[in-house]
């Protein structure tokens, strides 16, 4: 796996008329899969509109893959992938020819467009329907379109603005376990946009969260976990007043959860004393989930801040 | 469950060139144009008109044949226009240098002029391929995020326009010119309809580049399929219709019309009004004939307004590209 920065910027600021999209923003990140979280207007497409040239850089400086933008534009997207938020596809195209057409413009010769166009549609689980114009396609196949458009060239980054919008929970999760493996299992940076905390939290290893135009928090998952320990999910089948009434017995805060899973904030660093009262009371849970909503409460606390500074 | 390994695969071969990505642009329009069928009709009757150019062509130069059909049918006619053919002939015989020139220069001029009407109606109905659709559906994104930049887009777009009046225009021109004057009786036809070729090459060359940008000016002007075609017909039709009224009135008012322009540009080229003065001079019979075009017209074919319609020109060409690059842009 690749270890050199696949995005560095130095004061990266865009500034739409009174408006800064983006304010001074300074990064440099690991390959991976990360998230870019933020609210609605936060700027996150921004933030990716200008790293792939799609918006001219007001000041500052960024480099993509080692590339600085704005000098080499064409090689830096000959080796980057992009899904954006809004439908793309060409009207009167069938998706295999638009996928065909979209791996010529990164200059693949058209057999081997043809070949990878197929076998990206496949990847991404389109079957006959690929025949058929894009235009007669459903929100989900679109989605998927999209996808295969973005990787048909073999990219060593992909750039996901918003890829399970509009999509059902069936279409979402496979969505996000097409773009899980493309880091897990291929190798290929995902940086995926979005406002869903659940669909970062689940594909993610690094989180970026922006608002304001500003980054307010860059670490890994596994650090913002840490950071708000002393707190886990229980899933249990049986015992659940057991459970509360030893919680109760030592000063744990114990809430049912509307899906009927108990939050204990045990207040360890480690699932220690938690497992010891299970065992005490010889429970044995379905499921324990460490530090749960970590990922929320990061992004809430640092809007908090983000809010009470502006 | 697929029967073929349906995971990802990593590409290592090697990326073609730019030329290449731009070829894609430009022959993915020209196609995408193509598939409408009454461009294809339009594009089937371009080349009628060629075929029609070469009987023309095949006619001319059967004259010369004493025992050919042509001139066996030609001895049927009414006097008047056996004197007429007899004189053309004889000129094509002791001159061929000029009577070649100047035959196949008229012929072409109005093969020319007829190719490029059809021409600028095929290019309407073809509009929203280049640009239109592309706005609407927010395509010039993807676009952007790929191997291209703006600059390569437009002219792989430029291209695809300027292919389709290859088909319409260039196409027919060059393969009359070439079969017509492979069926002539001499081969030295051919050196002697060189500056034929030439002229009508510059013609279409200069008009394909000016109404391929044209047409990709109003393609960008709206996101409507509907709009930009009436826009691009209007234009025409309008045209038109003020070139008659405004000779009257305001003069200047006629480089409006780009159609009325490129007309200047193909009378400057083609200096029809000299060729049709030699062919009075040698055919005597012409005389009376051409003493029935009104002075105006004789006055319009030496004279071409070629100044005010480059700057016309020039002018229309300068606001496809400022609309062009307005519109055209990833957001």
């Amino acid at each position: 796996m690749p270890t050199a920065p696949v995005i560095e910027t130095q004061a990266l600021t865009k500034v739409f008329g009174a408006q800064r999209a983006l304010d001074g923003v300074n990064l440099t990140v690991a390959p991976g899969a990360i998230g870019l979280l933020g609210p609605n207007g936060a700027g996150k497409s921004t933030f990716m509109k200008c790293l792939l040239q799609l918006q001219p850089i007001t000041s500052g400086t960024a480099k993509l893959l080692g590339r600085e933008v704005g000098r080499e534009g064409r090689e830096i997207r000959k080796r980057v992938g992009y899904t954006p938020e809004q439908d793309c596809h060409i009207p009167g195209m069938a998706g295999c020819e638009y996928v065909t057409y979209c791996a010529q413009l990164c200059g693949l010769p058209f057999q081997a467009a043809r070949q990878r166009a197929h076998e990206m549609l496949d990847f991404v689980g389109m079957g006959q329907e690929r025949y058929r114009k894009a235009d007669t396609y459903s929100t989900g196949m679109r989605q998927r379109l999209k996808l295969a458009q973005a990787i048909v060239h073999d990219p060593e980054i992909v750039f996901l603005d918003e890829p399970t919008n509009g999509l059902d929970p069936k279409g979402q999760a496979q969505i996000l376990e097409l773009v899980q493996s493309l880091w897990k299992t291929y190798g290929i940076t995902v940086v995926v946009s979005s406002h869903l905390l659940q669909d970062v939290d689940k594909i993610c290893e690094q989180i970026i969260i922006i608002a304001r135009g500003r980054v307010l928090v860059h670490d890994t998952l596994e650090n913002l976990k840490a950071r708000k320990r002393g707190a886990a999910e229980v899933v249990m089948s049986a015992g659940h007043l057991d459970l509360q009434a030893a919680c109760a017995r030592r000063s744990w805060p114990c809430e049912v959860l509307p899906n009927g899973h108990l939050k204990i904030e045990h207040k360890a660093e480690s699932l220690n004393p938690l497992l010891t009262v299970l065992h005490e009371l010889k429970l044995v849970p379905l499921e324990i989930i460490p530090s749960p909503n970590a990922l929320e409460e990061t992004f809430v606390q640092a809007l908090e801040i983000s809010h009470a500074a502006a | 469950m697929p029967l073929h390994d349906t995971s990802y695969q990593h590409w290592d071969g090697v990326h073609l060139g730019l030329w290449r990505r731009r070829w894609a642009i430009a022959w993915t329009g020209l196609t995408a144009a193509l598939q409408n069928k009454w461009i294809q009709h339009l594009v089937a009757l371009c080349w009628c008109g060629g075929l029609a150019m070469i009987a023309l062509l095949f006619f001319v130069g059967q004259l010369l044949v004493e025992d050919s059909i042509i001139v066996q049918w030609v001895g049927n006619l009414n006097p008047e226009l056996q004197g007429f053919v007899r004189m053309f002939t004889s000129w094509l015989e002791q001159h061929p240098e000029v009577s070649v020139r100047t035959t196949q220069d008229v012929l072409f001029y109005f093969f020319g002029i007829f190719l490029m009407a059809l021409s600028i109606f095929v290019l309407g109905m073809a509009l929203p391929q280049f640009i239109t659709r592309d706005l609407a559906s927010n395509a010039i994104i993807i676009y952007s995020s790929k191997a291209v930049s703006r600059g390569d887009y437009l002219l792989g777009k430029f291209a695809a326009a300027f292919g389709l009046l290859v088909l319409t225009w260039l196409g027919p021109v060059c393969t009359a010119w070439l079969v017509g004057n492979l069926l002539a009786p001499d081969w030295r036809f051919f050196w002697h309809a060189r500056v034929p070729l030439l002229h009508a090459l510059v013609f279409g060359l200069s008009s394909m580049c000016i109404l391929s940008a044209l047409v990709l000016g109003v393609s960008a002007t709206s996101s409507k399929e509907k709009s930009t075609i009436s826009l691009w017909y209007t234009w025409w039709i309008l045209g038109g219709v003020v070139v008659p009224i405004a000779a009257h009135t305001q003069p200047w008012l006629r480089h409006l019309s780009f159609n009325f322009n490129l007309n200047q540009i193909a009378l400057a080229v083609f200096r029809l009004g000299d060729d049709l003065k030699i062919a009075q001079d040698n055919v005597p019979v012409l005389g009376p004939m051409l003493s029935n075009i009104r002075p105006d017209t004789m006055r319009a074919l030496t004279s071409p307004a070629i100044g005010g319609a480059l700057v016309g020109l020039l002018l229309m060409t300068g606001l496809a590209a400022v609309v062009v690059g307005k519109r055209v842009k990833p957001e």
